[in-house]
């Protein structure tokens, strides 16, 4: 209890708004349009008619207590599970329902709360496996590897099994690694700063922000920090108990009465 | 990049030797390579499916019971031509091995050991059992490759097949499949989230390695003149799994000297039939204990001592940054 309370006067004090204006307002067509969503394991509904929209170039952070079906979210849209009812589109074409392989082949990449490197393969060697599933020349995979990781100060580590790597710098890996991608589009991001030294999280942020003004890659990030999101995210989404309760900038969010509720554990 | 250097060289090396060896043997020895080379090719390509990929496969021995009669019934019960009976036995194998791959897709460890296993047992019962058209336990006689029983040709014939067998492996492993393939076994839902086809990917090695399985088996049955159910026995699949482990599983040279190393150590104790099993046991314990890289980790070892004076330990980022 007084951990979420924490939470909330932690980004109640920190509300400040911060949008780009030209994205909020786009009226173009959305990169992501969920509609009503739903989600059951067997008699547990983990989501509820969820219908959700992000602009292409925009981040967006996705906030809730813990068990309220943001992780599940991330698992929908990248068709880790398949969907009990409502309906994605990625760039206007239905992306449910299709295999993890292809959704990730249309440009969405996600991380995983706790990293899932590839363990017994190198750093390079791990960066090197998105890239080449695009048929981009082995050269031209590891010059840009090379880059990114230069750019991530993992160069130092490059030809290590990705084993030796710590919790942080594996999560450093994961997040670079999806950059890999060259049509990457939108990236969905879980957890990104947990467990992650300051320094690391510095370096992961530098990359968000590198990615979304240079190559306009729309972000969806998950994160329980709630500093980093205010400074990060154009807008929040805010699910709770499965459904989708508030939505807006984060002083928007943070003054919304259904968000005080629930951090503040209105059962 | 040491690492491939090494396994280079070693192989080349190798290579040498097998070419010129027969040269200096007896009729008896040559006859025991050809074997070994046979199992070379069963554990290179075990290698490929149970190391690389991370499908522990238990019917990899099947599909060269199945290699070996396909050829075989083709040719005495149509009278088809011999190269005829071998391609045959290809195309039928690459066809079981797809619907075999494509059942297994999902399984992994115990699961894929025990479905492939349940296969492998099938197989053979259906041979033992269909006497009239099997042979059951008696077997066929089949024609000879060569049409001789000297050793020799068939020593080169395999000696070629396995060298083209390693170097397909090698050159899978090197190049975007080989990636894939490993990241497939090291993480299979990262691997898919990151674009990876891993439904495609597993199909594909399973099938590499059951197809040049079966070859090796059609034309161990070439060579014996006779197929029987022997080859299908469980014991085979586990001494291709004790060849593949005692070399060094997941890398390219490990099967190779792993095969070589047991087959000739299997040999030498060939008078002593009772301890032949407790000394293989006892090397697998040990080397499980003190190298599971296998004799290739140990091989590696030693060449880093002599090059640079030191254990070739590697050692971790953390301690290299101190």
């Amino acid at each position: 209890m007084g951990k979420t309370e924490n939470l909330f006067l932690f980004f109640k004090k920190w509300s400040r708004g911060k949008g780009i204006e030209e994205i909020m307002n786009s009226q173009s067509r959305p990169l992501l349009d969920i509609k009503n969503l739903v989600k059951d394991f067997g008699g547990l509904r983990a989501l509820s008619n969820v219908s959700l929209n992000i602009q292409k170039g925009e981040i967006r952070g996705l906030i809730g207590p813990n068990g309220s079906g943001k992780t599940t979210m991330i698992n929908l849209i990248t068709g880790i599970y398949n969907i009990s009812g409502g309906a994605i589109y990625f760039s206007q074409d239905r992306i449910d329902g299709l295999q993890p392989n292809v959704i990730a082949g249309r440009g969405v990449i996600r991380t995983f709360q706790i990293p899932r490197v590839f363990k017994d393969m190198t750093v390079l060697e791990n960066m090197m496996v998105p890239a080449l599933c695009q048929q981009q020349s082995m050269a031209e995979a590891k010059a840009r590897a090379e880059e990114l990781l230069e750019f991530s100060l993992l160069t130092r580590m490059k030809d290590e099994p990705a084993k030796n790597l710590s919790g942080g710098q594996n999560m450093l890996l994961q997040i670079v690694r999806g950059f890999m991608k060259k049509d990457l589009r939108l990236y969905l991001m879980d957890e990104p700063f947990s467990g992650v030294h300051e320094s690391i999280k510095g370096i992961i942020i530098k990359n968000i922000k590198a990615m979304n003004q240079e190559k306009m890659i729309t972000f969806l990030i998950v994160s329980h920090e709630m500093t980093t999101v205010r400074n990060l995210c154009h807008r929040i989404s805010v699910l709770h108990k499965g459904e989708l309760i508030s939505q807006g900038t984060m002083e928007e969010v943070a003054n919304d009465p259904l968000v005080i509720d629930a951090y503040l554990g209105g059962e | 990049m040491l690492k491939y250097r090494f396994n280079s060289v070693g192989l080349l090396l190798l290579l040498l030797i097998a070419i010129v060896l027969p040269f200096y043997l007896a009729d008896y020895w040559i006859h025991s390579l050809t074997v070994a080379l046979y199992y070379v090719i069963m554990a290179v390509t075990w290698n490929l499916l149970g190391g690389y990929t991370g499908q522990f496969s238990l019917s990899h021995h099947t599909f060269a019971v199945i290699g070996s009669y396909t050829s075989a019934l083709l040719i005495i019960r149509i009278g088809t031509p011999l190269w005829m009976g071998i391609v045959s036995s290809c195309i039928f194998n690459a066809f079981i091995s797809l619907l075999l791959g494509i059942l297994c897709l999902r399984m992994r460890g115990i699961y894929l050991a025990l479905t492939t296993w349940a296969f492998a047992e099938i197989v053979k019962s259906y041979i033992r059992m269909d006497f009239q058209f099997t042979g059951g336990d008696r077997g066929l006689n089949t024609p000879l490759f060569f049409k001789t029983i000297d050793p020799l040709p068939y020593y080169y014939l395999f000696l070629a097949f396995a060298v083209i067998t390693i170097l397909i492996i090698a050159i899978i492993m090197r190049s975007r499949i080989g990636y894939y393939i490993r990241a497939i076994r090291n993480d299979e839902l990262a691997a898919q989230a990151m674009g990876v086809n891993t439904v495609r990917w597993k199909v594909f090695s399973f099938m590499v390695a059951s197809v040049l399985a079966s070859m090796a088996g059609t034309l161990y049955g070439h060579f014996i003149g006779l197929v029987s159910p022997v080859l299908g026995e469980f014991s085979e699949m586990a001494f291709i799994i004790i060849f593949v482990v005692i070399g060094g599983m997941r890398s390219q040279a490990g099967p190779v000297v792993g095969t070589i190393s047991v087959r000739f150590l299997a040999e030498v104790l060939r008078k002593w039939p009772e301890v032949r099993m407790v000394i293989f046991a006892s090397v697998v314990i040990l080397i499980m204990r003190f190298f599971n890289g296998g004799l290739i980790e140990f091989l590696r070892k030693v060449y880093q001592r002599i090059r640079h004076g030191k254990d070739g330990e590697s050692v971790s980022v953390f301690q290299k940054m101190e």
